[in-house]
């Protein structure tokens, strides 16, 4: 317990720490936000005054701190290129990510443990041998390549599954399978060697011993050890899938935080960049506490230590 | 096969188990022959590495099978062969019939589960009891092996319990169902000194209470003068020497018995050391034509070198030396 409230005040400092790298990061190498609102036929004074009226004239760590206060307000402002509020932005640009995010992580798991648990009990068949030549090429083959070849395959030429567009069942599959791709090959390979290696624990010959059948030797006790570092991991997979949903997102046109984030970078629209990746900032920070969190709830030696 | 009332529970006739590992494929235990009778405590000594804990696997089924494997031989349980039964069988067997107890308690108890859930997952495996039928059944498993706080201690993890806590954990597991046999496999090796004589008293306590035939393994010659009954002696692979627990310490036969003994300067200390006959074991891939113990042994004679001795019986158990000496102390 102290451990994970420990964590949470780690996390805290991280936030901080970090929202204040992406406020910088945006504010120095966002350009002129004037030339993303007014014309370009503004005069100088007027953008002077425009920057004033928004507070762009005060020191930048000024800003910040009027910047965290508004957001802690619960008021994070609107973008500089439709007015849009970005409460609103992040209502339906948000619920977009997490069905795509929440896909791909379930995903990850749900293909990944039962390929690897497999490919560990039959050790050298096929079935492994398939298995971990699918997680090389998983490991090794780019997130946006794998995507235009998704789409090439089961959109253009089978016509299958819909190329892009948001937000059914239908279309979120090459979108879901393409996000989680690396995550489920990381998975797969982790699975079976963490089985592998908890076969060879001294309990497995206890239970065997105490005349356990083979499958709840390895499907109960095994597993459940094996799966103490991919939970631990598990909040990395969220790291990962946060950023690789910048370019799916972009691919497949599903109107996410990531695909917002993207377009108000390319629009310097920067109240738009900056809370999205302050969103996405806080999302990885929260994912590996989750994870630290999963693997001392995971591990019976963490869980009651003092 | 007669009908008589089998004497024995378990026999083990001319055993033999190759280890195959990175290419080489080697014999480890020799055509061992043993028998375990009910309420008996028999002890298998020799130094590490003889084949005393490859012989106790292959008796539950346990043998690692991508290493190891039977070669030769049977075992019979109550006069059934073992080596021919089904997978489901082999299970059925292990822990209601035959029980085995580890050397290492800390790693031999799984640590993401409670005592309490593993326990009861062992019943029920060869119990048709409910729930709670089978937490009672737990509970009392624990209270006869002592481990104090027992109903408690269900809800523990194995992290939680000392190591002869854990020990005692594993007694309870393998004597929950009553089996008629009970291998230790060097017991109470990784444990304090302190608690190793109370391990040692509550399983020989629980043998005979159940009136269990155990199979002891240990290379601590006090433990063996202290519980054994009968004791048999391996050397590389092989029995040497076997006899009953006073036979063997007053009048040992085989020299590599007399020199476990000589190394031990007085029995009732608290521990013995195997280690003090000159030479070492040899290794298994090498098997000279004559007695494995020649290299290392003082009265060895010509012929010792090239005939390799047989187990003959004498008039107190078995022997397998063709130039016994009187043993002086
Ligand atoms: N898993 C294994 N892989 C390779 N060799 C093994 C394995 N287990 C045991 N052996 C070999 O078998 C022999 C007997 O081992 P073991 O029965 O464990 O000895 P003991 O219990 O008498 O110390 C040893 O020489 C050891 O090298
Ligand atoms: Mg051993």
């Amino acid at each position: 317990m102290k451990r994970i409230i420990g964590r949470l005040g780690y996390m805290l400092i991280v936030l901080i720490v970090s929202s204040i790298a992406v406020f910088y990061a945006i504010r120095l190498s966002g350009g002129d936000a004037t030339a993303a609102a007014l014309p370009g036929s503004a005069t100088e004074e007027f953008r002077q005054e425009f920057r004033a009226s928004i507070g762009l004239d005060r020191p930048i760590y000024l800003q910040y701190f009027a910047y965290m206060g508004k957001i802690l307000r619960g008021d994070p402002g609107r973008s500089i290129t439709n007015n849009a509020s970005l409460i609103e932005m992040l209502k339906t640009h948000g619920k977009n990510s997490l069905i795509l995010g929440g896909a791909a992580f379930a995903l990850v798991f749900v293909i990944g443990i039962p390929l690897g648990v497999l490919a560990s009990l039959r050790r050298n068949s096929w079935a492994d041998h398939g298995i971990m030549s699918f997680s090389v090429i998983g490991m090794a083959i780019p997130n946006f390549w794998l995507a235009l070849l998704a789409v090439w395959l089961f959109a253009s030429t089978l016509r299958i599954l819909p190329a892009a567009g948001c937000c059914s069942p239908k279309q979120l599959i090459l979108p879901a399978i393409v996000l989680a791709f690396e995550g489920i090959a990381l998975t797969v390979r982790m699975t079976r060697s963490a089985m592998i290696e908890n076969q060879n624990n001294d309990f497995v010959r206890t239970l065997r011993a105490g005349g356990l059948s083979e499958w709840r030797v390895m499907g109960k006790h095994v597993l459940r050890n094996a799966l103490i570092p991919i939970i631990s991991l598990a909040g990395l997979r969220i790291g990962q899938i946060v950023g690789y949903a910048l370019i799916v997102e972009q691919i497949f046109g599903w109107p996410g935080i990531g695909q917002a984030l993207v377009t108000a970078v390319l629009r310097r629209d920067y109240p738009v960049a900056q809370f999205f990746s302050l969103i996405l900032v806080v999302l990885v920070v929260l994912g590996n506490w989750l994870a630290d969190t999963g693997y001392t709830l995971a591990n019976p030696r963490l869980r009651r230590s003092k | 096969m007669n009908q008589t009332v089998h004497d024995e529970l378990v026999e083990i006739r001319d055993l033999r188990i190759s280890i195959h590992s990175e290419g080489s494929f080697f014999e480890v235990v020799k055509g061992v022959s043993l028998s375990i009778r009910a309420n008996e405590i028999v002890c298998l000594v020799g130094e590490s590495g003889c084949g005393k804990s490859i012989t106790a696997l292959s008796v539950m089924g346990l043998l690692p099978a991508d290493v190891a494997g039977v070669t030769g031989g049977e075992i019979f349980y109550r006069g059934q062969s073992l080596l021919g039964l089904s997978p489901r069988e082999m299970r059925r067997v292990r822990s209601e019939e035959i029980a085995m107890i580890f050397q290492d308690p800390t790693t031999s108890l799984d640590p993401v589960f409670t005592i309490g859930s593993l326990l009861k997952e062992v019943i029920r495996a060869h119990r048709d009891v409910s729930r709670s039928e089978a937490e009672e059944l737990a509970v009392r498993a624990l209270e006869e092996a002592q481990l104090p706080d027992a109903r408690k201690r269900l809800r523990s993890y194995p992290h939680e319990l000392s190591g002869g806590m854990r020990q005692r954990v594993m007694i309870a597991l393998a004597t929950a169902l009553n089996p008629a046999v009970l291998i230790a496999d060097e017991p109470t090796t990784a444990l304090d000194v302190t608690v190793q004589a109370q391990i040692l008293e509550s399983l020989r306590t629980r043998q005979k209470e159940r009136k269990m035939g155990m199979l002891l393994i240990t290379h601590d010659l006090a433990v063996v003068a202290a519980v054994a009954d009968r004791v048999a002696v391996m050397y590389s692979g092989e029995i040497v020497e076997e006899a009953s627990v006073n036979d063997l310490f007053d009048n040992p036969k085989h020299p590599y018995t007399q020199g476990l003994l000589g190394a031990i300067p007085d029995i009732t200390a608290r521990r013995g050391a195997l280690h003090a006959i000159p030479g070492r074991v040899p290794p298994p891939q090498v098997t000279p034509p004559g007695c494995e113990f020649a290299p290392r042994c003082a009265h060895s004679i010509e012929s010792c070198w090239e005939e390799h001795p047989v187990l003959l019986p004498t008039s107190v158990g078995k022997l397998r030396c063709i130039n016994p000496q009187p043993y002086s102390t």
